[in-house]
């Protein structure tokens, strides 16, 4: 089968690309092994965590002078905020998100830490500025992954555990309490436990768990239902608000007659001369061959197999792509595992010039239709950079742009 | 021999969760403790020479998303499959299960005495004694045979199928005695893209045995279809299937799991019928041509067999060319009903509280038919929603009007 533009990757980078080439009139493929990253890790949209003045954009414009090898440097400041309004656009209100001040925000997070964000979904804003002494945070009897005493010991808020209104004995999952929040009634039997154990907060902070399908209302339900006002606080995976985005970009694209292909893997690659003529994607025993006019490589790093580790070294495993990579194996990390400076592998990845295109050790395009995206790409520390969301967002929005000519 | 080559499956999973953001008997019920724990993580403490301890595994559905969202591809499914079949070994299997996955045996009976069985299926004391006694949920309804098969239809019908090309069809058990108006609509749409119709001999697919981990009596069935399906591949033609979990089975378990002789070779000649549709040219001429208008506001609920096909959606994009009619997708992860783990006394609660969010979204859409292409998700959301419930292949047929 045939299309324009094939995307490899169903993170966020991908989905970005996916939809950029979709909105751009051509005919795409999306495929990817799995769904990505976005279901455990993104909860936020984070660009830059170091951010400090009153302005992100004076902050990014600082850092790409002080990094033109960095993804942000390449897609440019007005690349980066077109994606972000692009992004944006599929989030319509109740369930919007947005950036206060125009400025980095800090989040609480289920580690008990704050944590530096830009665009802010509407269920998570009420935490920004939240009056801790005045805020209660609530945790779930049998669900192991929030421990609201251990949160507000570290925001100095009051912590409490409650059971939780039809959940079944022993333990209950993050996507079970997702789905409970959504039943009818639910959040009236909720908020009468929260309010059973109320000591005149003014405030309530509950782990991201408000549903999956639509949020906003069950945190309306809630206010309305406590009083009080209600935020939700990011914790450890899976992500229900990953999977929210997820899911908006799935339907998005399904809609826009994108076909997407989930589970399984693209194993090689058809060339001719230094183009990508399609590639095969491998369902044992089945292989089946897709071609296109473009391509457009968004796998991620390490988590969703993107690049491949073992004991020999590091590489990429559908185009096998020139790395960047510490010289040796011995060089990837610091001696000391927690030592503030950033390991060395984690800037490893694929080099690519200004076009997107993954580049040799010359600086000359190793195809000349193929675009990389995300953070499979060299020269950033997402982890360190608290970046992660933007490189994906502007770099999957500026790699489509690239591959449609535009 | 190298680290690389002993690595179990299991110890490609990164523990990172994702497969529990899409786990349909998770999010229901504390009881089953998810694709993670219940498939690589259990499965690094299984021995094969102890007993099994982990009866939760009968929980999982064998729907196969887990697979669908692992970024490792882990085969979260087949170590839950195999883990069942060795627990179901040791605990036996109920004369239950024996019935629900035999009972492409009585269809012939079921069929040729439908006029008699069909009031008994669900007449009080007949359901009574089968939750009672056999523990097969007497709120269920089980489904009522039509007194012409598909196969005697087809045998009987006049006119014959023309074409230059041939396909093969594999109906599947269900449509051949419950639901034959689907095959018809597959053989009515097939021949007006000028195909021929034939129909190899074939026993059923072995899908119900393989989930009850009888692999070997699933071999049986498979080896048969596979020497029936021989004798059309050697012509070079294909097969094509409307079911998309007989087709899961066909194309990709018979060698995946059961390592079938023939079975790769198969597997690329087969095809859903919507997808096999979508790959030629002239029959999407030909379909594009005849289409006219239905005013219809439809939803379309992908199955979760279909999603582990992995084709994407051809049956959605298809339809979506019928002028007048309204699309939209269903957004629900499973029916819930999975073949006969809903009829289970036993799983009954599970897999209704499955099937309430399916209904929920069916009412957000509420639409006036609802279209799927698996015979069980069928089944549950005609008893779950109330409303018209049909295979895509019979609108396709509607919209190409009374041809041929």
């Amino acid at each position: 089968m045939r299309f324009d533009v094939i995307v490899i990757g169903l993170g966020l980078s991908g989905l970005m690309a996916a939809k950029t080439a979709s909105e751009a009139g051509r005919r795409v493929l999306i495929v990817g092994k799995g769904i990505g990253s976005l279901g455990i890790l993104s909860n936020t949209v984070d660009i830059l965590g170091r951010a400090s003045r009153d302005s992100l954009k004076e902050d990014v414009l600082a850092w790409i002078g002080d990094n033109p090898r960095h993804p942000y440097a390449l897609a440019g400041w007005q690349g980066i905020e077109e994606a972000l309004r692009s992004f944006v656009s599929l989030f319509p209100p109740p369930y919007d998100f947005s950036a206060p001040g125009g400025r980095n925000s800090l989040i609480p997070t289920g580690a008990g830490t704050r944590h530096p964000a830009y665009l802010v979904p509407a269920t998570m804003l009420g935490g920004i500025d939240a009056d801790w002494g005045k805020t209660l945070i609530v945790g779930f009897e049998g669900f192991k992954d929030f421990f609201a005493e251990y949160v507000a010991h570290h925001l100095k808020a009051r912590g409490i555990t409650i059971p939780l209104p039809r959940a079944d004995q022993g333990g209950i999952t993050a996507t079970a309490i997702a789905r409970l929040m959504e039943e009818p009634g639910f959040t009236g039997e909720l908020a009468y436990g929260i309010k059973k154990r109320w000591a005149g907060e003014e405030a309530v902070g509950l782990p991201a768990l408000l549903g999956v399908r639509s949020p906003a209302q069950v945190l309306r339900e809630l206010e309305s239902e406590t009083k009080l006002k209600v935020f939700e606080i990011p914790i450890l995976p899976p992500s229900i608000p990953g999977m929210r985005v997820f899911n908006r970009f799935k339907g998005h694209l399904l809609a826009r007659g994108v076909r997407l292909l989930q589970g399984q893997a693209v194993v090689s690659v058809l060339r001719e001369g230094r183009r990508i003529k399609g590639v095969t994607v491998y369902h044992a025993p089945l292989s089946r061959t897709f071609t296109c006019e473009a391509c457009i490589l968004a796998t991620g790093r390490f988590l969703g197999g993107g690049l491949l580790a073992d004991e020999e070294g590091i590489r990429e495993p559908v185009f096998d792509l020139p790395l960047k990579k510490p010289s040796s194996r011995g060089g990837w990390f610091n001696k000391r595992f927690f030592s503030t400076s950033v390991h060395p592998l984690h800037f490893a990845g694929v080099m690519v010039n200004e076009k997107f295109q993954p580049v040799d050790g010359e600086g000359k395009p190793v195809f000349e239709n193929l675009r990389a995206a995300g953070t499979i790409m060299a020269c950033h520390s997402s982890i360190e950079e608290t970046s992660r969301e933007g490189i994906e967002i502007a770099s999957g929005y500026a790699a489509a742009r690239r591959a449609c000519e535009l | 021999m190298s680290i690389k080559e002993i690595k179990p499956a299991c110890d490609v999973c990164v523990r990172c969760a994702t497969c529990m953001s899409i786990c349909p008997v998770s999010r229901v019920t504390g009881r089953f403790p998810g694709p993670k724990q219940a498939g690589p993580g259990a499965e690094r403490f299984r021995n094969p020479g102890e007993s099994s301890v982990d009866n939760w595994i009968e929980l999982c559905l064998g729907c196969r998303l887990c697979e669908t969202v692992c970024s490792s591809g882990v085969p979260v499914s087949e170590l839950n499959l195999l883990a069942r079949a060795k627990y179901l070994d040791e605990q036996g299997r109920p004369f239950r299960d024996w019935l629900l996955t035999h009972s492409h045996r009585l269809n012939g009976l079921g069929s040729l005495l439908a006029p008699l069985v069909n009031p008994l299926l669900t007449s009080r004391p007949v359901k009574w004694f089968l939750d009672r006694f056999l523990r097969i949920d007497g709120r269920m309804n089980l489904p009522p045979y039509e007194s012409v098969s598909f196969r005697r239809w087809f045998r009987s019908r006049p006119g014959n199928s023309s074409g230059e090309i041939t396909v093969g069809y594999f109906y599947g058990c269900y449509i051949n005695v419950h639901e034959v108006d689907v095959g018809r609509a597959t053989v009515e749409v097939l021949e007006a893209c000028g195909r021929k119709v034939i129909l190899p001999p074939q026993d059923c697919c072995g899908i119900p045995l393989l989930g009850h981990g009888d692999l070997a009596g699933a071999a049986r069935l498979g080896n048969y279809n596979l020497r029936s399906f021989g004798e059309l591949i050697s012509r070079g033609e294909d097969i094509i299937f409307a079911s998309p979990s007989c087709g899961l089975m066909i194309r990709h378990e018979y060698d995946r799991i059961l390592a079938l002789p023939g079975a790769r070779e198969a597997a690329g000649h087969i095809f859903d019928i919507f997808e096999y549709l979508s790959l030629n040219e002239d029959c999407r001429a030909a379909l594009s041509r005849g289409l006219s208008p239905l005013d219809k506001k439809a939803a379309y609920f992908v199955p979760c067999h279909l999603k582990a096909l992995n084709i994407g959606l051809p049956a959605f994009e298809l339809l979506s060319l019928i002028p007048g009619l309204k699309l939209d997708l269903l957004e629900a992860d499973c029916c819930g009903l999975a073949g006969a783990f809903g009829f289970k006394k036993e799983k009954y609660d599970i897999s209704q509280a499955i099937g309430r969010d399916l209904t929920r979204a069916a009412e957000r859409i509420n639409p006036d038919i609802i279209v799927s292409e698996c015979e069980g998700c069928r089944m549950q959301i005609r008893s779950l929603t109330g409303l018209e419930v049909r295979h895509p292949v019979e609108v396709l047929r509607d919209a190409l009007g009374s041809r041929p």
